[in-house]
């Protein structure tokens, strides 16, 4: 009796403290989805809509800019999330050493990037990057280079532009996430396992990592959907073209265009909305296989 | 010599390049608020004497009291409801399994990737519909159940000890006198991390204000700064200034909770 | 622990009040109060202030609301949102719309925009302002600003390399390349500085011999474009040369001439201000006639940007406004003077021309009369019709770009902008 009470209380709890931000949820997020998913098939331009089935989803297969976009995105993310996770787990770690001085100073300078507004940011980025911007003639100086990089006017190393501006904004954030969950880790386990003479790489790789998957899984997810959405810095350093050559377009940036600055077709923006939803959802699904596979194998 | 010192060496070296070039950007903004335009252009990056010169523009060009206003009202009201209704949320994900609501969250964490600008017609259209546009509620309101937050909380609270909340029950404190009395303080540094990051995001929202916020005196400063970049002239000496000003407060915010991060899990054992 | 927990309970209240605080009530626009939508503060925003001073001295019960609080593409971001939406009580009641874009707006929101030419005299105002804002026989904008071009140039550099003034008059793209290698012999100079994902530069050629991206009939006319060809061939020939400084972003392209770095720019009027804005320049700086392409039907003479205004059909004040612009913007002879003088705004009202001011010759150009020279060149702009898509084709030629300026198949480049507008205009 009193079991099966508890069992209803459980059971109703459980619902009760989700249910705020699902009220919210369904009212901002699944009408206006389910919105943009009937108007993926939907084709014209501007108020004159007509249904057309599957037309947008063909016109995708055989439009240059998407597919450019689509490689673009994907290799932001490949390249990218994997520098920034590492960076900001490394300074996470360095920085939760108790008996490092300074301490405040480093966490609060490398978190300094995110606040940092992106109008100040792209402008210096843009000047730094300059064909005679104070990084060439740094490498220039170093003899690293012969002549200088035009950083933001060749395709490749627009991308590399690109690439070096999310990581510069983006690891002092992440290394928060990481801070806040080492500060949850009972202190004593490492007192323990530095006692019995586990060396600093072990401690690393067999208590912090285990013991922050929960995070660093948050981390990797919510970067993935961050680098599929990118648009801020590509947008601002580009002058939202995506150029040059359309090297740097992303989908977010493409549908912007499709949205706001080309003919407004609404129908054949929102199914390259659904597009990302449907990477999105292969990788976290990945992501999750992977995660669960390991939680078998250590268990 | 000694392989701890100089490892210790290279922990201070990585950190202080890492500082250096997180720092950079930031210390040219403000030399730039010191510095008239015409200098900042030319590539300045030594203090001026324009500071005054410079504030004096930004508060003759910006209502700054009433924006700054718009601005707090927005991220604070914001981010206080965004933690109460997403941590609830995480928590409740978290603690309390159920197949359907596992169903529900991996639908919620595919829901997070749909860019902002596939909803923005139709989410318009309801405000519109209920007379909300151009009013703070509009501008606030689809931030507050932040999927993203849930995640972070409910990720956050696979690390909290499932012992505190059997003591806590033997002690006769029902589910909610648990989440308010137990869960939140000892998740401290989560609720500061979460703090910072939603305040951020909210004082720095562009794309929905921008549509829903409509006349001058309702707009934030985020949006006021992005309208002055775009002149034909910019004036950068007044820009920046006026983007030093729109930092601060995120800045003090992070600078008063960082220190969170490092005092763990006091609170929670007492 | 009761401490930490009153802590909470004060926070999740002061939340709660905090809700209460944001039910502010929305402000909606009196009557009798016009709304005006434009991006620059200091230009068309102060300039339609003006307006709407003079306005409201005879007309005490209309006001304006002029707000400037957002940039161009926030303007169309939330114009698009709103017409998209059907949604019309966060509209203004008149609009600053660029001109190339304007076709777009007219034909994908067939009925958001009032009809103006039944009730305005259009043949005051340039012709290709009015051209560009008219659909199947009806002209919906009061022409604001021209974006009639020019090419400024630094005197003293041109000087130094031993060119004078008349070198640079009517002279082609062709020569001004040879003009721009002696000049960097000499002076050490860049000619001119390009941002790659610009292509103000191009369509500025390809308007001087009366060209644009559409046939008209509305389909892609760019395989066969000579004009399009040539302009591409000269964007490469300065590349070539090594004649250019290359730039990214507003910042960067104007703080390379403003700073002295190139010896010429080729741009539309409305950057007056902006090169003024460094005094210590002065009477270093000339006008010449842009320069033509080396073809047939090329003139010295394009366009580059510029804008109009627009009246919503949503309106509440459409009498007041039809009337606001009849009086002043197609009628006010001193109005024009006083704007050119204050912010270098240059109308497109053609009897202006004949005032004062539009006669009056500038220190800071050497003491030439440029503003006479700009009308002149105004009333020579070849019309043009910039369609709906010219966005997509910007694209699909800065797309290309890189590759042509390394020397790529001018044929090929075409080839492929055609191909991928084509997708993009489905």
């Amino acid at each position: 009796m009193a079991q099966s009470g508890l069992a209803r209380s459980e059971r109703i709890n459980g619902w009760l403290f989700v249910m705020p931000a699902l009220v919210l949820l369904g009212l901002f997020m699944i009408y206006p989805i389910v919105w943009s998913l009937w108007m993926s098939f939907q084709v014209g331009k501007g108020m004159n809509l007509s249904f057309g089935g599957f037309a947008n989803i063909q016109r995708l297969t055989k439009d240059p800019v998407f597919i450019r976009a689509l490689i673009n995105t994907f290799t932001f993310f490949i390249v990218q999330v994997p520098i920034m996770i590492t960076l900001a787990l490394l300074f996470a770690v360095a920085l939760n050493d108790s008996t490092l001085r300074f301490r405040g100073l480093f966490r609060t300078a490398i978190f300094l990037p995110c606040v940092t507004s992106l109008i100040a940011y792209s402008t210096i980025f843009k000047s730094m990057f300059a064909v005679d911007g104070i990084i060439n003639q740094t490498l220039m100086a170093l003899h690293l280079i012969a002549s200088p990089i035009s950083w933001l006017g060749d395709p490749f190393w627009a991308k590399v532009t690109i690439i070096i501006a999310i990581t510069w904004r983006w690891t002092g954030y992440n290394m928060i996430f990481y801070l806040a969950a080492l500060q949850n880790i009972d202190r004593s386990i490492y007192e323990a396992a530095r006692i019995d003479g586990v060396p600093a790489w072990a401690r690393f790789r067999y208590l912090t990592i285990p013991m922050l998957k929960p995070v660093i899984l948050f981390t990797t997810v919510v970067s993935t959907i961050g680098t599929l959405q990118l648009f801020d810095e590509v947008f601002n350093l580009t002058g939202g073209t995506g150029g040059p050559s359309d090297s740097t377009v992303t989908l977010s940036l493409y549908i912007y265009n499709l949205t706001f600055k080309f003919m407004p077709s609404f129908g054949y923006s929102a199914t390259v909305s659904w597009v990302i939803v449907l990477v999105v959802a292969i990788l976290s699904f990945l992501q999750f296989l992977v995660a669960r596979d390991r939680k078998v194998k250590s268990s | 010599m000694n392989p701890a010192l100089l490892r210790r060496g290279l922990v201070y070296a990585l950190l202080s390049l890492a500082a250096f070039i997180s720092v950079f950007p930031f210390y040219w903004m403000i030399i730039g608020a010191t510095n008239a335009s015409a200098d900042i252009i030319r590539g300045k990056t030594t203090p001026g004497g324009a500071l005054f010169a410079n504030a004096a523009t930004f508060f003759a060009t910006v209502d700054a009291p009433r924006i700054f206003m718009n601005s707090a009202i927005i991220a604070v009201v914001g981010t206080a409801l965004t933690l109460v209704v997403s941590s609830l949320a995480g928590y409740g994900f978290e603690m309390f399994r159920s197949r359907i609501r596992e169903k529900l969250f991996a639908l919620l964490l595919l829901l997070l990737s749909i860019p902002f600008a596939a909803m923005m017609v139709p989410l318009f259209v309801m405000f519109s519909q209920a007379k909300l546009v151009n009013t703070f509620v509009a501008a606030i309101l689809p931030t507050v159940a932040s999927i993203f937050i849930i995640f972070y909380f409910r990720q956050a609270t696979k690390a909290f000890p499932s012992e505190l909340r059997d003591a806590a029950k033997i002690d006769g404190l029902n589910e909610w006198q648990i989440f308010l009395y137990v869960y939140m303080p000892v998740m401290r540094s989560t609720y500061a991390a979460a703090t910072i990051i939603v305040f951020m995001a909210n004082w720095n929202n562009y794309l929905w204000p921008l549509i829903v916020l409509q006349t001058a005196d309702n707009k934030t400063i985020t949006l006021i700064l992005s309208a002055l970049t775009s002149a034909y002239t910019p004036d950068y000496g007044m820009l920046l200034f006026g983007t030093v000003l729109a930092t601060l407060p995120t800045l003090v915010i992070f600078f008063l909770l960082q220190r969170r991060f490092v005092e763990g899990m006091l609170g929670a054992v007492k | 622990m009761t401490d930490m927990s009153t802590r909470w309970k004060r926070t999740l209240c002061v939340a709660l009040t905090g809700i209460s605080i944001v039910t502010v009530a929305a402000a909606s626009a009196s009557a009798g109060e016009i709304s005006v939508w434009v991006w620059d503060k200091a230009f068309n925003g102060d300039t339609m202030r003006e307006a709407g001073e003079i306005y409201t001295k005879a007309h005490p019960e209309t006001t304006f609301n002029v707000d400037d609080t957002a940039s161009q593409d926030d303007i169309r971001a939330k114009l698009q949102t709103q017409l998209l939406a059907g949604s019309t009580e966060g509209l203004p009641d008149i609009v600053l719309i660029q001109d190339d874009i304007a076709q777009k707006y007219l034909q994908s929101f067939p009925g958001a925009f009032e009809p103006l030419s039944d009730s305005i005299d259009m043949s005051v105002f340039a012709p290709y302002k009015v051209a560009a804002a008219t659909l199947d026989g009806k002209s919906y904008s009061v022409p604001f600003d021209s974006g009639v071009t020019g090419l400024f140039y630094r005197s003293d550099y041109l000087e130094e390399a031993g060119f004078t003034a008349a070198d640079l008059e009517n002279i082609t793209w062709d020569r001004l390349v040879e003009i721009g290698q002696a000049v960097k012999e000499k002076t050490g100079k860049q000619l001119l500085d390009l941002d790659m994902n610009d292509t103000g530069v191009i369509r500025m050629m390809m308007q001087s011999a009366g060209e644009w991206y559409f046939n008209e009939d509305g389909s892609l006319h760019i395989t066969d474009n000579a004009a399009l060809k040539k302009a591409l061939e000269t964007y490469a020939k300065f590349y070539q040369a090594d004649l250019v400084k290359p730039v990214s972003g507003w910042a960067e392209y104007t703080g390379a001439f403003t700073n002295g770095e190139v010896a010429v720019v080729p741009v539309g009027v409305w950057i007056t201000a902006t090169i003024k804005a460094n005094a210590d320049q002065s009477g270093k700086w000339a006008v010449a006639p842009i320069p033509r392409l080396d073809m047939e039907g090329s003139v010295n003479a394009s366009n580059q940007g510029g804008s109009s205004w627009f009246l919503l059909s949503s309106s509440d004040n459409k009498e007041e406004a039809i009337d606001f612009f009849k009086t002043v913007w197609a009628g006010d002879q001193d109005f024009y003077q006083d704007i050119l003088i204050k912010r270098g705004a240059v109308g497109s009202l053609l009897s202006a021309r004949e005032g004062e001011a539009y006669k009056a010759s500038d220190e800071f150009f050497g003491g030439a009369p440029v503003w006479q020279n700009f009308s002149t060149w105004l009333g020579q702009i070849p019309s043009v019709d910039y369609g709906t898509f010219t966005a997509e084709v910007d694209a699909a030629v800065a797309a290309q770009l890189p590759t042509i300026i390394q020397g790529g198949d001018i044929d090929a480049a075409l080839q492929a902008i055609n191909d991928q507008a084509q997708q993009q205009m489905q």
